[in-house]
């Protein structure tokens, strides 16, 4: 075995203290480790978002615990009545095991369709919900709109709640807390995710749709769930717009043209990649798409 | 502790920070200059590296992590002197510009082709998104792909 020196000269922008990283074998342990790290440890999964902390010019915290090995973290559970993901499936793992779902394509679609393979292989569905900062975050609205819930778990127990609830509370989170499954209800509905990145394909999404119906046998939507990611901070549900399409035939035309109507209640966020008005600007059309895109499933 | 590398073959020890991008500790301590650190966010593909057999980007793969797995940089693609088919093809097609998405486009064709035998155009262009070259010499590079493809 070669030894290698200590590295002498990276970046300064990656210079940070010194960090050290706990690859937890077993969830039991990952639980043990985050407890004694208290503040300043955290939960490593996918590491896409913590490794570049540098760039944000955020330190890296002292301690982390790296979940990604963690068999039952892994593992996608495909039951009669709900779908379980394990916190720490990658986004490719999780749109490769819903393929043959069609109930499911507005994740499979946003799982498979996000960032660019290499990322998609390593960042996971646990990392995209518990990362306050990334407004971006494909998987957010799709959950929201199939109605998930997360389980958190401490060495005290575990608890699920709604994904909305999660989303208010997940920057308080107490450090000892993590993320282990999504729990996602299995139902007939038509599905579908909408995304404007500014390129084909690699960018971050402007704003993002993702839509779920249950239509009935005349064709009239008996239950819709719209959510909006991207455009302001935190994504969350578009229940006006929702309630406008209960009753009707989903026609995409009409479905976009009510949404200019509502697109309003919407504040964007400015960014270096759109401003503010361009985001709530294109959701007419992705709201467009989206309905067009599920009524082709 | 020192972390324990398998670099192209060679297994190695390293004292960096578990925390360190792997990307730093191939270029700075190993001197494995081929994967670039440019981006730093996993958009570009300049830093890509095979680990465990998996196109990965090394900017946003800590040490620790690579800890245990084997890792091949695009300075351990060609075997005994050989290129391998997609370097051949992209050297044959004069496909290379300036050369600074080079060495993350090898990595990530070399595993499209292993992986992907039957891969089209389009199947090309999906595999590269995570790879940008700067040069936008993409056509070249996917006609280079498609003729190692047919080059058994």
């Amino acid at each position: 075995m070669i030894t290698g020196s200590s590295v002498q000269s990276t970046p300064a922008e990656a210079h940070n203290a010194a960090s050290s990283i706990y690859v937890a074998p077993s969830l039991a342990s990952a639980l043990d480790a985050l407890s004694e790290c208290g503040a300043a440890g955290a939960v490593f999964a996918g590491g896409t978002w913590i490794m570049r902390s540098p760039i944000r010019h955020e330190p890296l915290r002292a301690r982390y615990v790296a979940i990604g090995r963690i068999a039952e973290l892994g593992a996608v559970r495909i039951g009669t009545d709900v779908v379980e993901i394990g916190a720490a499936v990658t986004h490719a793992a999780l749109a490769a095991a819903l393929a043959d779902l069609p109930e499911f394509d507005v994740l499979a679609a946003a799982a498979g369709r996000s960032a660019n393979p290499a990322i998609r292989a390593m960042a996971t569905i646990g990392g995209n919900l518990a990362t306050p900062g990334f407004a971006a975050a494909d998987c957010v609205p799709a959950l929201l709109c199939l109605e998930a819930e997360i389980e958190v778990a401490g060495r005290d127990g575990r608890e699920r709640m709604k994904l909305e609830h999660f989303l208010k509370i997940r920057s308080t989170l107490a450090p000892d807390r993590l993320v282990t499954q999504v729990v996602v209800p299995r139902s007939e509905r038509k599905t579908a995710h909408a995304r404007l990145p500014l390129r084909k394909a690699g960018d971050y999404p402007v704003a993002i749709v993702s839509l779920s119906v249950s239509v009935d046998a005349a064709g009239q939507v008996q239950a819709a769930r719209i959510a909006v990611g991207s455009v302001e901070p935190v994504a969350r549900r578009w229940e006006r717009l929702e309630t406008a399409l209960i009753g009707r035939s989903l026609d995409a035309e009409e479905a976009a043209r009510t949404a200019a109507e509502l697109a309003d209640e919407f504040v964007g966020r400015d960014g270096i990649d759109a401003p503010a008005w361009y985001r709530v600007s294109v959701l007419p059309g992705l709201v467009r798409r989206a309905a067009a895109t599920a009524l082709g499933a | 502790m020192a972390l324990s590398l398998t670099v192209n073959g060679d297994r190695l020890a390293s004292t960096a920070d578990p925390a360190t991008p792997l990307v730093d500790i191939l270029r700075e301590e190993l001197h494995l200059t081929g994967a670039k650190p440019v981006c730093r966010e996993g958009f570009c593909g300049a830093c890509m590296v095979l680990i465990d057999g998996k196109p990965t980007p090394s900017c946003l793969t800590p040490a620790a992590l690579a800890d245990g797995c084997e890792i091949q940089t695009v300075e351990g693609l060609a075997t005994h002197g050989q290129l391998n088919r997609i370097q051949a093809a992209l050297d044959a097609s004069d496909a290379v510009q300036c050369g600074m998405c080079f060495p993350g486009m090898v990595v990530s064709l070399t595993h499209l082709l292993t992986t992907r035998p039957d891969a089209t155009r389009e199947d090309i262009r999906a595999a590269l998104t995570g790879n940008i070259c700067r040069c936008t010499g993409y056509e070249r590079i996917i006609d280079a792909t498609l003729l190692a493809l047919a080059t058994k």
